[in-house]
């Protein structure tokens, strides 16, 4: 518990309290939109443990891409508490919200199986490489090439006599 | 003692044993016949069999040599004799003698002797090492001066010629002194005085001279009555060089029998003389009932005084030829005890018998040594209380040793034999020697009787120490002696090639000849002889082993005056490559020094054998173009060529540098290769989280587009 109360930065939660009174009273119909909007990311935000939080970076992307275009119809149209409820109660702008987050989730999942496979059809074509580069050393000066032991060089040869 | 004729002494009949009488030579009964090939011969050179034959050959293009024509007359117990003719000078009479193979000639003093007139010194016209038909090898030839006189003893045994005790000293003593003279400041003494190899140069017999000294080692062919007490006491092989103290003695007892005409002592066996010498001293024991001219008895007794610092030397004896005063010899009083010592059933009253019968009864000897009646005798009977307690603390120290060599029976006597007879030889496993006669002696265990084994042990065990030990007083030479004993010594504890036995061997005897299998038949003398030998031999040996063996290695090191210890560095190598590199680089080096001409069959030989030196380069294509330029190399028959092609510094350095790049680089490989294959899960989690990134990555893109998109489109 120590620990966890170390790691709150009262700071932050102070200025994120702070925006979201001033969203509250500025910009409440966009606040409740984003709020019930952006429930997926939040989820995703608690439940990603990495440091790099790439899976809450998905699924916030593509969430966002998803309620972005309520909000702009708010903002441009009538920003008002009641258009705001009446988004958040269709079932068809919900199902656009979440169903773009979890096509963000499903792109998390599903990309790095791909990138490792492809990765390792690029580590083997190297090892292929490079045993064909010590096929070729190995021709060319002979099984010693190989050896990981310091062999001492050839003992210093005598005066050379001249012809 | 019963009188026999000089006669009876005939060349070859006092040959020591173990030695082929040059009749025997001839007869194909040495030891370079095929049935009984040279010590150490491998079976491919041992079964070529020898080229036999008779026929004149040429030495040095000028001296034809008849093998057909021998001369019986002229020949040494260890040479036999041969008519000679010299093309340029067809009235000059020649002979020359043919050196036995194997056995260790004085080939330094020949080189010292050739075209000097030396009165009293029978001259050396030329010498070489050629093919002898009848022997079908190569053998050391030296061509002397004709004795047209022929020897003083024939001559007198035939009444041809008379000689009285008063021509003795101007007729024969005086020329032969100078001679001796001369042979000292040239560098050593003649040591083969002897009744039958004193000559006379020309037909009216008025030249005396000394006939010839370098066919064998010192003291070699000298009957043990010739010999003085200590040296004779030695084995033939082992009586060393000595000084004119031995020379003197030699003349004195040739002055005797050319006088009698008869050898007085020479019924008597030479054990019971020698014992005679020991018991009696030397002049009484040879002339003691012998008629000796009464003039003559004052010089011989300074002759055969076997007291080497009261005998007579050449001060003396030109004194005595001038008619000068002379100084009467002190008779050296033999250190007897009261009562003897009973060894073997015989009574001993001195020590110095004691010591020569312990040698020649070493069981028996042992048992007496280790008695109380020895050390009795030691104190009470001789009286020498200190030689008692030395002998003592030697049983003693033995004891505290038993159990590594110094306290063996055999060196035990040795130690002993020298406490009771300090000037006798050294005596060990058999063998009897003076300290300078090691060499010869070495010599003629390991090449005549192939078994070296005691003599080496002489050495490694430092018996000699035991003599040098002993002596009352160690003047120069002995000190040089004794420096140089321990310099072979130090050369036998090395095992690499260029040491060990084989180079004790040469460098104890300048004048042996190259003992190794492959040139043993060439009677190789010198370094200049070496390549061609081995050149010759390229043909009839197995050509898949080196020709470079001990023997060789040892005899170059010894015969060839420069620093070749780099290149015997490379030879001692373990790795084959380098050893074959040394073993190249070190012909190489003699065939350029000593500019031998092309060596074809030796090249390919060798170039047969650079398959290590050549795989020796990393690179495949050097190796490729080194095994291309090898033959044309080896069809110039020049190794310096051959060796810089296989030893190019700066393709060496080139082939190791490229090594180094190249492993580095396949290292480098290597390490990629295991970090792609070794990543595991490691690589998966990289790969995924890599894939996460990405995703990440293309939803803020898409999230930002949108957002600038519907911003734009609302907005316009």
């Amino acid at each position: 518990m120590a620990n966890g109360s170390d790691g709150l930065n009262w700071s932050k939660i102070l200025a994120g309290g702070v925006v979201l009174m001033v969203m509250m009273v500025i910009s409440l119909p966009t606040l409740i939109v984003l709020f019930i909007g952006m429930l997926p990311t939040g989820v995703a935000a608690i439940i990603d443990r990495s440091e790099e939080k790439y899976g809450t970076f998905c699924v916030g992307g593509l969430n966002l891409c998803g309620v972005f275009p309520y909000i702009t119809t708010l903002w441009f149209v009538d920003h008002t508490v009641n258009v705001a409820t009446g988004m958040i109660t269709d079932v068809f702008t919900l199902l656009v919200m979440y169903a773009s987050a979890a096509f963000g989730w499903t792109m998390f999942m599903a990309i790095p199986p791909v990138i490792a496979s492809f990765l390792s059809v690029m580590a083997q074509t190297r090892v292929k490489t490079l045993r064909a580069l010590q096929r070729e050393i190995m021709e060319e000066w002979g099984p010693g090439v190989a050896s990981t032991v310091d062999d001492a060089p050839l003992d210093a040869p005598p005066e050379a006599p001249h012809s | 003692m019963a009188e026999q004729p000089l006669d009876a002494d005939e060349a070859g009949a006092d040959l020591p044993e173990g030695l082929i009488p040059p009749d025997a030579m001839e007869e194909a009964g040495d030891l370079d016949t095929p049935d009984a090939p040279p010590v150490g011969l491998p079976p491919s050179a041992a079964s070529s069999p020898p080229v036999m034959g008779q026929g004149p050959v040429l030495l040095r293009d000028r001296y034809l040599i008849d093998s057909g024509k021998p001369l019986p007359d002229l020949d040494c117990a260890t040479a036999k004799a041969y008519a000679v003719a010299d093309r340029r000078d067809l009235a000059r009479k020649l002979y020359a003698l043919i050196c036995q193979p194997g056995l260790p000639t004085r080939l330094d003093a020949v080189r010292a002797l050739k075209d000097q007139e030396i009165r009293g010194v029978l001259p050396i016209a030329e010498w070489d090492v050629i093919t002898w038909p009848p022997i079908g090898q190569q053998a050391l030839i030296i061509v002397y001066e004709l004795p047209l006189g022929g020897r003083v003893r024939d001559r007198l045994a035939r009444k041809e010629v008379k000689i009285t005790e008063y021509d003795m000293p101007r007729r024969v003593v005086e020329p032969i002194i100078e001679g001796l003279q001369a042979l000292i400041a040239l560098g050593g003494p003649h040591r083969a005085i002897r009744p039958d190899n004193i000559y006379f140069l020309d037909e009216d017999m008025t030249q005396v001279v000394l006939g010839p000294h370098v066919v064998s080692p010192p003291g070699y062919d000298q009957p043990l009555v010739l010999e003085t007490l200590e040296r004779a006491m030695a084995m033939p092989a082992g009586r060393g060089m000595g000084d004119s103290r031995e020379d003197i003695y030699a003349l004195g007892v040739t002055m005797v029998l050319l006088l009698l005409g008869f050898n007085p002592v020479g019924e008597v066996s030479d054990d019971d003389l020698l014992q005679n010498r020991i018991e009696h001293g030397s002049y009484t024991a040879i002339c003691g009932t012998a008629r000796v001219p009464i003039q003559m008895i004052e010089p011989l007794r300074g002759m055969l005084n076997d007291d080497p610092t009261s005998r007579w030397d050449f001060n003396e004896i030109t004194n005595w030829l001038t008619g000068q005063k002379i100084n009467s010899a002190q008779k050296k009083i033999i250190n007897k005890s009261k009562k003897p010592l009973t060894f073997r059933g015989k009574k001993h009253f001195s020590t110095r018998s004691l010591a020569w019968n312990f040698a020649r009864y070493p069981t028996d000897a042992i048992k007496t040594i280790n008695s109380d009646d020895f050390q009795d005798w030691l104190r009470r009977a001789l009286g020498n209380k200190e030689m008692a307690d030395t002998i003592k603390g030697a049983l003693q120290a033995a004891k505290f040793h038993k159990d590594n060599y110094q306290g063996s029976d055999d060196y035990v006597l040795a130690r002993i034999s020298c406490i009771l007879d300090p000037m006798a030889p050294l005596r060990y496993k058999g063998l009897a020697f003076m300290p300078d006669g090691y060499g010869p002696l070495l010599a003629v265990e390991w090449i005549r009787n192939g078994n070296p084994q005691s003599a080496a042990e002489i050495l490694s065990h430092d018996v000699p120490a035991l003599w040098f030990a002993e002596q009352p007083r160690m003047y120069r030479e002995l000190m040089d002696l004794q420096k140089d004993l321990s310099s072979l010594r130090g050369l036998l504890g090395i095992n690499d090639p260029g040491y060990g036995l084989e180079r004790a061997l040469y460098a104890a005897n300048p004048s042996v000849s190259c003992q190794s299998p492959y040139v043993v038949r060439d009677c190789v003398v010198s370094a200049e002889q070496l390549l061609p030998a081995l050149d010759g031999a390229a043909n009839s040996v197995d050509t898949s082993s080196q020709p470079m063996d001990r023997h060789i290695a040892a005899f170059i090191v010894a015969r060839f005056d420069e620093d070749i210890h780099p290149h015997l560095k490379a030879l001692a190598s373990n790795k084959a490559e380098t050893s074959i590199i040394g073993m190249l680089s070190l012909l190489a080096f003699l065939q350029w020094k000593l500019r031998t001409p092309a060596v074809l069959g030796l090249s390919s030989w060798i170039g047969g054998l650079l398959g290590p030196a050549i795989n020796a380069y990393h690179n495949r294509h050097t190796r490729q173009e080194l095994e291309r330029d090898i033959p044309r190399l080896v069809r110039k028959g020049s190794l310096p060529e051959l060796f810089n092609l296989i030893d190019d510094a700066e393709k060496r350095r080139e082939d190791n540098e490229g090594f180094e790049a190249s492993r580095a680089e396949w290292l480098a490989a290597e390490e990629e290769i295991r970090d792609i294959e070794g990543a595991g899960d490691e690589r998966l989690t990289k790969a995924e989280r890599t894939g996460q990134q990405a995703a990440a990555m293309f939803a803020i893109i898409v999230a930002l587009t949108v957002v600038s998109v519907l911003m734009l489109v609302e907005m316009s």
